[in-house]
């Protein structure tokens, strides 16, 4: 177990050098000048010269690298052009709005789905099982801002039900504030579960069937146990850590989404910062958005194998 | 662990495609016939064909929208079909030119990567060695948050419909991959292509001549679903702002009503192109889907 879990945080350090690396390159191998990707005009001279100092701009570029890979390990992602702070300090003070966002969305997909996913396989042929089906070719249609401006445009300005921007209402306190919290969290978290649930469900419906074909249905059900017993009990016991497995790999689509729905809501995690860097032209901060955003999603997706293995009694033992 | 999974089930963002079929191949006219059979299939292709011409004949019907008109933020009128914007633009101009770079980057960028997640698909099919570099570099790519690095890329480069095109086209192949290479090692394993071998055929002769005709069909459908997922990134990457800034896109007219802040008003700005997003993806994953069931002999009866 313990030979597992290190196994699989190998992988995880590996994705993300390799990330950081193709990161480092391509950037440097585009056209245009490197040294826009780290100093730029509105800095001090002073400034500008720690800067090329300390990533040894007029050095070559494997030394560059190295230098680079260091300031990484140190957790240095460079300054800001526009903000003129650590990179690593603007977007740490954002990740966790967006933490909160996808992983309500990957809790609340996972909670939705598979009861969706089982009931349709269930009831294969029938009207549940055709809008499982239909929701799950539309979802793949759905364009993440489109609903997002709809749901803020139906429920936040015309019902009023939901504010229609922010995270939190600074004003709120105590249990007010944590009240305040998910009533700007809904229509955000609301938008990015609508778009996955679908195509999440369907492929768990396609997993099912498969499932229930099995042996030990036939002879659960053989045994006289009733469907429902055997599709609840047995059959969804074993879909569950697949289905979990399923969401893991659906982390990096999620965070995308997350940064549409952040711009589209206003709600200050990393994805609206990206939209802000991008009308500013902020390389360090675009650089080290991604970086982050992908260290958190590799290891979100290392918790995920961990959990489904603890969870997993063929390999608990 | 996932030792209940099979193997080559997608992530939930791919479209399940089934195996193919391995019977010799229908002819043409017969497939389009069992294509057309459904409504979903005639459907989804009038649905594409209607895009095509608007992206391809609107813009010479359609003056281009620019400058400033008198008529603002107007509610969609026999005038004005989809209303106009807050500088008194036409939104319906904006949304049939925006088609045509839609469809441009969603074909290009298809292209590119259908040309690399083929060579690489087939190239981890058939040969052990290089399959478990491809295999890797697939699941990585499919696990980072692609959307941010497109960003980034594209923030750097430059935006323009170029740029979008080889960005979008650059980052797509992983699916693209993972669907040729899995079907692509039933092939190889099939007895003919031992035959081949035997007859002392080479590798390349035997990827080119023998397993890459087998899997056309799911390059087929790989060309329509990566299309449309080209289209929601081109989408998302210029509601980001980093659309061409000298051409209309899609995500450039949803853009425009949030910058503006008349998205609570003016819900025809954002209806219109989020529809055309919406009819032009779906008709697109549709007919992939359609496509890969009319030739499966299986789901004859379906």
């Amino acid at each position: 177990m313990a030979e597992f879990i290190a196994r699989r945080a190998m992988r995880a350090i590996l994705t993300i050098w390799i990330a950081v690396t193709v990161t480092f390159f391509l950037l440097r191998l585009l056209p245009g000048d490197p040294t826009l990707l780290v100093v730029e005009g509105d800095m001090t001279p002073e400034m500008q010269q720690a800067l090329r100092e300390q990533y040894g701009l007029d050095k070559p570029m494997l030394t560059q690298y190295w230098l680079y890979l260091t300031e990484l390990a140190r957790g240095n992602l460079g300054t800001s052009f526009r903000q003129l702070q650590p990179v690593t300090d603007i977007i740490v003070s954002r990740l966790p709005w967006t933490a909160l966002l996808a992983g309500s969305a990957f809790v609340l997909t996972i909670v939705l789905g598979i009861p969706l996913g089982v009931y349709a396989a269930a009831h294969r042929g029938k009207r549940v099982d055709r809008v499982v089906q239909m929701f799950g070719i539309t979802g793949h249609a759905l364009f993440v801002p489109s609903i997002g401006i709809l749901l803020l445009v139906v429920a936040g300005s015309w019902l009023g039900w939901f504010p229609i921007g922010g995270a939190i209402d600074p004003d709120t306190r105590g249990a007010d504030a944590y009240v305040s919290l998910l009533h700007h969290l809904a229509l955000p978290l609301l938008s990015l579960v609508v778009v996955q649930l679908g195509p999440y469900a369907l492929t768990l419906r396609t997993n099912m069937l498969e499932v229930l074909g099995e042996d030990y249905i036939k002879s659960a059900r053989g045994r006289g146990l009733s469907p429902q017993r055997t599709l609840w009990r047995h059959a969804l016991r074993n879909a569950f850590l697949p289905a979990l497995t399923l969401m893991g790999l659906q982390l990096g689509t999620l965070v995308g989404g997350a940064v549409l729905t952040e711009t589209v809501f206003a709600y200050p995690g990393v994805g609206r910062l990206i939209y802000e860097a991008v009308g500013q032209l902020d390389y360090p901060l675009l650089q080290g958005a991604f970086i982050m955003l992908a260290i958190t999603v590799v290891v979100a997706n290392l918790i995920t194998d961990v959990i489904s293995m603890l969870l997993n009694p063929r390999i608990r033992a | 662990m996932s030792a209940m999974m099979p193997p080559d089930t997608g992530p939930a963002g791919a479209v399940a495609v089934d195996e193919p079929a391995a019977s010799t191949p229908p002819s043409a006219m017969k497939s389009l016939r069992r294509f057309l059979a459904k409504p979903s299939g005639a459907l989804s292709i009038s649905m594409l064909l209607v895009f095509l011409v608007t992206g391809l004949l609107g813009p010479l019907l359609v003056d281009r929208p620019g400058g400033l008109g008198s008529e603002i933020l107007r509610s969609p009128s026999v005038a004005h079909w989809f209303g106009t914007d807050d500088l008194g633009q036409d939104v319906f101009a904006q949304v049939v030119w925006g088609t045509r770079v839609s469809l441009t980057v969603a074909v290009a960028a298809s292209a590119i990567a259908i040309v690399i997640g083929t060579a690489l698909g087939l190239l981890g099919a058939y040969s052990r060695r290089a399959d478990a570099w491809v295999t890797t570099v697939t699941d990585l790519m499919l696990s980072l948050p692609l959307l941010p690095l497109m960003i980034m890329v594209t923030a750097l480069v430059g935006p323009s419909v170029t740029t979008l095109t080889f960005v979008i086209g650059l980052f797509s192949w992983p699916e693209v991959t993972r669907l040729i290479r899995s079907n692509g090692l039933v092939v190889v394993s099939m007895p003919y292509i031992d035959g081949a071998r035997a007859l002392g055929a080479t590798g390349w002769r035997i990827v080119t001549r023998e397993v890459l005709p087998a899997v056309v069909p799911l390059i087929v459908v790989s060309v329509l679903l990566t299309a449309a997922r080209a289209v929601i990134s081109e989408a998302g990457l210029s509601f980001l702002g980093l659309g061409d800034p000298d051409s209309w896109s899609w995500g450039r007219i949803i853009l425009n009503a949030q910058r503006s802040g008349v998205i609570s008003t003016a819900w025809w700005q954002t209806l219109f192109p989020s529809l055309a997003i919406l009819l032009l993806v779906l008709s697109a994953t549709v007919a992939g889907v359609r496509f890969n069931d009319s030739r499966d002999p299986r789901l004859k009866d379906r």
